[in-house]
């Protein structure tokens, strides 16, 4: 028999004053999401997508407009309170006093959760040893570097043993060296301690390495959910990428429908430059006569790609337009 | 598993005392702005205490309780920025999204305010002393006036608390208070004996909290006591900070509906 999901929202609607006149801003528009217990899943979509608004749903910090949700088996309108025992939040800022050192800051957060004095005090210790922070546990919290800070926090989210950890953009901001070592954390999280994890990221990479399932999240929808492997698989062959220099999209359209072989044909023009995204069950064999074709109407092209299908592409066929395009702010991302 | 109310306020109240003994700069000025008050007010205005009908000894004398008031409206105009902090640091959030009472937040931070409020008259006391004021009415007296500041302190930290939850923006919070401190200040009889104001800032200072508090710290610091006075006055202030209170606990409410 299955065990009850973890994590399990239906049609969450969640809608904010637009203020001064304005129309309402419709941040969750019918999101349902359902996670198995003892897994990372991983909410992936561009920055507005909608995933810290889920996040502060799920967390019972926000009331949806509609929908509902449970988490670790608990209702969270109507039984908020057992929900706050059962969970941990990493926020997307950070969550630790500045003023209070890292082990005054734990202890706090034990004793505020019902921890006895020595029960509070061997918590702390337990959590600053597993997260190496020994030696930087009495200083100044302020002072911690941005990577030992993000550990803090997810510290500071374990103080409860919470049976649901949601983790809220955890690398943004982070170095590359930092960034591995919180991904390392986050898959002992999932293998030592059984723990359900719900990351939000719009960094694809990371949602590939680290999540067990995925959604991915549009204008306040899942738009395609599964594993990255079940999701990757769902794009058959390669996709081929042409960058276009002044291309007219719609001769570019024509000129693409016209090849054999290339199909969800997509253009994106932006100022001067361009780019065509295609699929094909063979990109080396389509490089050719899709240039000729190209060069044959007069359009002019820069470098051409062919890849395996990476979550970009997902994104890409689900919600209808590119990563980037969708998420300028957005520095992470490799194509 | 949840802590009782009582380990939540205790928590909630060192973590924010803690945080106070941390920032010298805070403290420091807290200490400095009596001391500066005392001098230039007692300084300038030192020929009040000539005037006829001023009532009273000395002017110093007659202005340690009016800047030992006003010294906790002006720290007090601050105490709604560390949540202001927490919000936008994430504190706030965490706190919220975890089994601690509403309550225990702002209330913890209250008693904080408090705590401060005593130590900060403590030193006013001294200072005012130093400077060669005399209190008739003894250690009661002053225990009276300190308690009097407290309550005054209940009710203005509590509505800092409370503009600070509502507008969640520093600059707002500063401007507000500034707007609400000054004319507070001279819409009262912290500086200037009651018959020697103007008589519609005599009219406006009656239902000034400032001169409440203040009244009551200067009988129970003259001679003779009116208890009378100490009784109502007190009795306004209870009512008030209550009320100030319940505002802020609401408040509170409101920025989480917001989210």
């Amino acid at each position: 028999m299955p065990s009850t999901p973890a994590i399990e929202a239906d049609d969450l609607v969640k809608t904010y004053p637009g203020g001064r006149g304005r129309p309402d801003v419709r941040a969750l528009d019918g999101l349902t999401l359902t996670v198995p217990a003892g897994t990372v899943h991983g909410l992936l979509g561009p920055n507005g997508a909608g995933k810290s608004t889920t996040t502060k749903v799920l967390t019972t910090l926000s009331t949806p407009t509609s929908g509902t949700a449970r988490v670790a088996g608990h209702d969270v309108a109507r039984e908020a309170g057992e929900v706050r025992r059962r969970i941990g939040y990493v926020s997307q800022g950070t969550g630790a006093d500045p003023l209070l050192t890292p082990r005054e800051n734990l202890v706090m957060t034990g004793r505020l959760r019902g921890l006895g004095r020595s029960a509070a005090a061997d918590r702390a210790t337990a959590l600053v040893d597993r997260f190496g922070l020994t030696e930087l546990a009495d200083r100044g919290t302020a002072k911690l570097s941005g990577g030992t800070r993000r550990k803090l926090d997810v510290a500071l989210g374990l103080v409860g043993s919470p049976q649901v950890l949601f983790l809220d953009e955890p690398t943004t901001g982070l170095d590359p060296e930092a960034r591995a070592a919180m991904w390392d954390e986050i898959r002992r999280l999932s293998g030592e301690d059984a723990l359900t994890v719900l990351l939000t990221t719009h960094y694809l990479e990371e949602a590939d390495r680290l999540a067990d399932g995925l959604s991915i999240v549009d204008r306040g929808r899942v738009v395609a959910a599964g594993t990255p492997d079940e999701l990757k698989a769902t794009l058959a062959g390669d996709t081929l990428t042409v960058d276009l220099v002044e291309p007219d999209a719609d001769v570019v359209r024509a000129v693409a429908a016209a090849v054999p072989g290339l199909g969800e044909v997509l253009v994106h023009v932006e100022g001067p430059a361009g780019r065509l995204v295609a699929r094909t069950p063979d990109g080396p064999l389509l490089v050719g006569p899709t240039i000729a074709a190209l060069q044959a109407a007069g359009v002019r092209h820069g470098a051409v790609a062919v890849s395996r299908p990476t979550l970009d592409d997902v994104y890409l066929r689900h919600a209808g337009r590119s990563w980037t395009s969708a998420d300028t702010s957005s520095t992470g991302v490799a194509r | 598993m949840s802590a009782t109310f009582a380990t939540q306020l205790d928590q909630v109240t060192r973590r924010w005392v803690t945080g106070a003994i941390r920032q010298p700069w805070g403290l420091g000025v807290a200490i400095v702005q009596p001391v500066i008050w005392i001098v230039l007010f007692g300084n300038v205005f030192q020929s009040v205490g000539q005037v006829p009908g001023f009532g009273h000894d000395d002017y110093l004398s007659f202005l340690v309780p009016g800047i030992l008031m006003m010294t906790v409206l002006y720290s007090g105009a601050w105490a709604g920025t560390g949540f202001i902090d927490d919000i936008r640091s994430g504190v706030m959030d965490r706190m919220l999204s975890s089994p601690v009472s509403r309550p225990a937040l702002v209330l913890g931070q209250l008693v904080q305010q408090l705590l401060i409020c005593v130590v900060q008259g403590v030193m006013v006391l001294v200072i005012g002393a130093l400077a060669g004021a005399h209190y008739a009415g003894g250690v009661l007296g002053m225990a009276v006036a300190l308690g009097a500041s407290v309550l005054l302190a209940a009710a203005f930290c509590s509505l800092s608390a409370a503009v600070a939850l509502l507008a969640r923006d520093q600059t707002a919070l500063i401007g507000i208070s500034t707007i609400v401190v000054l004319p507070a200040t001279f819409l009262s009889t912290a500086l200037m004996p009651v018959q020697l104001l103007p008589d519609w800032v005599a009219t406006a200072a009656k239902f000034n909290p400032l001169t409440w508090a203040t009244s009551i710290a200067q009988t129970a610091m003259s001679p003779d006591v009116d208890w009378g006075v100490v009784a109502t006055r007190s009795a306004w202030l209870v009512v008030l900070a209550t009320i100030v209170a319940w505002w802020s606990l609401r408040a509170m409410r409101s920025y989480q509906r917001s989210l």
